[in-house]
């Protein structure tokens, strides 16, 4: 495994070819490894750019929260990527997916009980036991709550670390998205979370959109990071300190250069928080 | 409480459309109705996957318009919904779905080309593999070769169809007359790519059935049947030559029959 020192992007297959031509000086890139399950070219391709730099595989496709139980076909093609690529980092999501065998292709949102909490801690369990590495949950976007959800979400992501050693993905548009749309701060949800189990933030743009008369943030990966969210993520590097940042961006893709500009802005913002910690 | 599977189960139901109001009452509302809140989840699947179908079927998508995709893609959604969480794997009944939608029912081509695209997109996400060396065969004795079968390319895939389906596909239909016949596809990764090309009947029977795992007995038996005056030299040196082959074995000896 290699460390991670700054700000990588995610990759998408429209800049597969781009980003192979002319590695980017980005500290490493972060691909779903749903697309890479097959293989083929673009598999070729991430194995050669994997002796350039650290990859980070994200998943979607897990179900961590799932009653149907961790896929045993889907967790075996993880685990073969995971050995061909050796990863940095490997996250998943706090939501579930499937319910009797269909995927509902989506991160869908949890009720917070000590009955979810147990299962999630023997899924993230059995999921780190076969790949015999930590891996790293992410805080989701939420569009709904549960009224019979009786834990915090971010005191339940601390339980889950706390129970099963696992590291935290701290999604920071997702807090703002989440916030804006259930009602709570993003800084006093950053207040909450465990610093030590937090391994890595990811940043990306939302959709302000109206529903029954009311604004309703979607996390849909579609813009430039906003700026409440860079506002936030400063907070948290302030609060946390340093952590690989990532860059997301899955629809209405810019061209590369876009993309790798913001990057360069997380990384001022690290540099920035950083030194005046330091200087404090 | 509600428990979690039965939550799951009544949220699977919301985001598949069959039921918008039995989660409602565990959901806080706070300014927006819960079945609003739903709403957005069961938007985000028939959106997204109808972009995953988009991706796999852009000239499906071209040649119907892409509203009528939409109307057809969200259909088929309804009926198929996706059982595995690579979306690259989706929809491979698509095609079958097109050919008994009322409305392609005068599109008889449909079908064919959406069979193409699948074949492409299953091409582009096979493993790859090192392809065996022009002499490969070199130590096999010639009294062995009715047993061969060879493991050929794992993106390699063979597709028959009345109509000219390739030069559908490639964008110019107005120009194709669809009357002109229908065409044999080789389709398989080369390099970083996926690409196709026309073959003759012996070629493509003997290559389809090689890929089948007949042995080559069988499969040149299929192809004299096409053409008698079939060349199974040319036809070895050229299944190698174009690196389709990435290993072989000799079937047990279970007959006696040679060429």
């Amino acid at each position: 495994m290699t460390a991670i020192s700054s700000t990588g992007i995610g990759l998408r297959g429209p800049h597969l070819a781009a980003v192979v031509a002319a590695p980017p000086a980005v500290g490493f890139l972060e691909v779903h490894p749903e697309n890479y399950m097959g293989g083929g070219p673009a598999l070729g391709a991430l194995e050669r750019l994997r002796r350039e730099g650290p990859i980070s595989l994200h998943g979607v496709g897990l179900s961590l929260g799932g009653t149907d139980g961790i896929a045993a076909a889907h967790l075996e093609r993880l685990a073969g990527l995971v050995e061909r690529l050796e990863p940095a980092l490997i996250s998943e999501h706090l939501s579930w997916s499937i319910v009797e065998g269909v995927y509902l292709n989506d991160l869908l949102p949890l009720p917070y009980t000590e009955e979810a909490l147990d299962l999630l801690a023997a899924h993230i369990d059995h999921v780190q036991t076969r790949l015999r590495r930590q891996i790293l949950v992410e805080n989701p976007s939420s569009y709904l709550s549960y009224r019979h959800s009786t834990i915090e979400e971010p005191a339940f992501l601390a339980a889950l670390a706390a129970r099963t050693g696992c590291g935290l993905l701290c999604d920071i548009n997702n807090i703002h998205v989440s916030g804006r749309n259930l009602g709570f701060d993003g800084e006093a949800y950053l207040a909450a979370l465990p610093a030590e189990a937090i391994g890595e933030f990811h940043l990306a743009g939302h959709s302000i959109n109206d529903v029954d008369g009311q604004e309703i943030l979607i996390d849909d990966h579609g813009s430039e990071v906003a700026a409440p969210v860079w506002a936030l993520y400063r907070a948290a590097l302030r609060r946390f300190g340093p952590r690989p940042t990532l860059i997301e961006w899955d629809n209405r893709l810019p061209a590369l250069p876009v993309l790798l500009g913001e990057s360069v802005k997380a990384d001022a913002a690290i540099g920035e928080e950083t030194s005046s910690a330091r200087a404090a | 409480m509600l428990a979690l599977r039965d939550l799951q189960l009544a949220m699977g139901r919301s985001v598949l459309g069959h039921d918008e109001t039995s989660l409602a009452d565990a959901i806080v509302g706070d300014g927006i109705a819960p079945e609003s809140r739903l709403r957005i989840y069961r938007h985000h699947y028939e959106i997204s996957l109808t972009e995953a179908l988009k991706a796999i079927y852009p000239a499906i998508c071209r040649l119907v318009d892409e509203r009528f995709f939409g109307y057809a893609a969200h259909e088929y959604i309804k009926a198929h919904p996706p059982r595995r969480p690579c979306l690259h794997e989706y929809g491979e009944s698509f095609a079958d779905f097109l050919a008994s939608f009322p409305p392609c029912r005068t599109l008889a081509y449909l079908a064919d080309v959406a069979r193409m695209e699948w074949r492409i997109n299953a091409s582009l996400h096979a493993p790859s593999e090192p392809p065996l060396a022009a002499d490969a065969f070199r130590d096999v004795a010639i009294g062995d070769y009715p047993r061969l079968v060879f493991r050929l390319l794992p993106s390699l895939g063979y597709l028959e169809s009345p109509w000219p389906i390739d030069r559908i596909w490639s964008g110019r239909e107005e120009a194709v007359d669809l009357g002109e016949g229908g065409c044999r596809l080789e389709i398989r990764q080369r390099g970083e790519e996926v690409v196709f090309a026309r073959l003759d009947k012996p070629q493509f029977v003997l290559r389809r059935a090689l890929l089948a795992g007949e042995r080559l007995e069988s499969a040149v038996a299929g192809a004299l049947a096409a053409d008698p005056h079939f060349d199974l030299a040319m036809a070895l040196k050229r299944l190698l030559g174009e690196e389709l082959v990435t290993g072989f074995s000799l079937a047990p000896d279970d007959s006696q029959t040679s060429f």
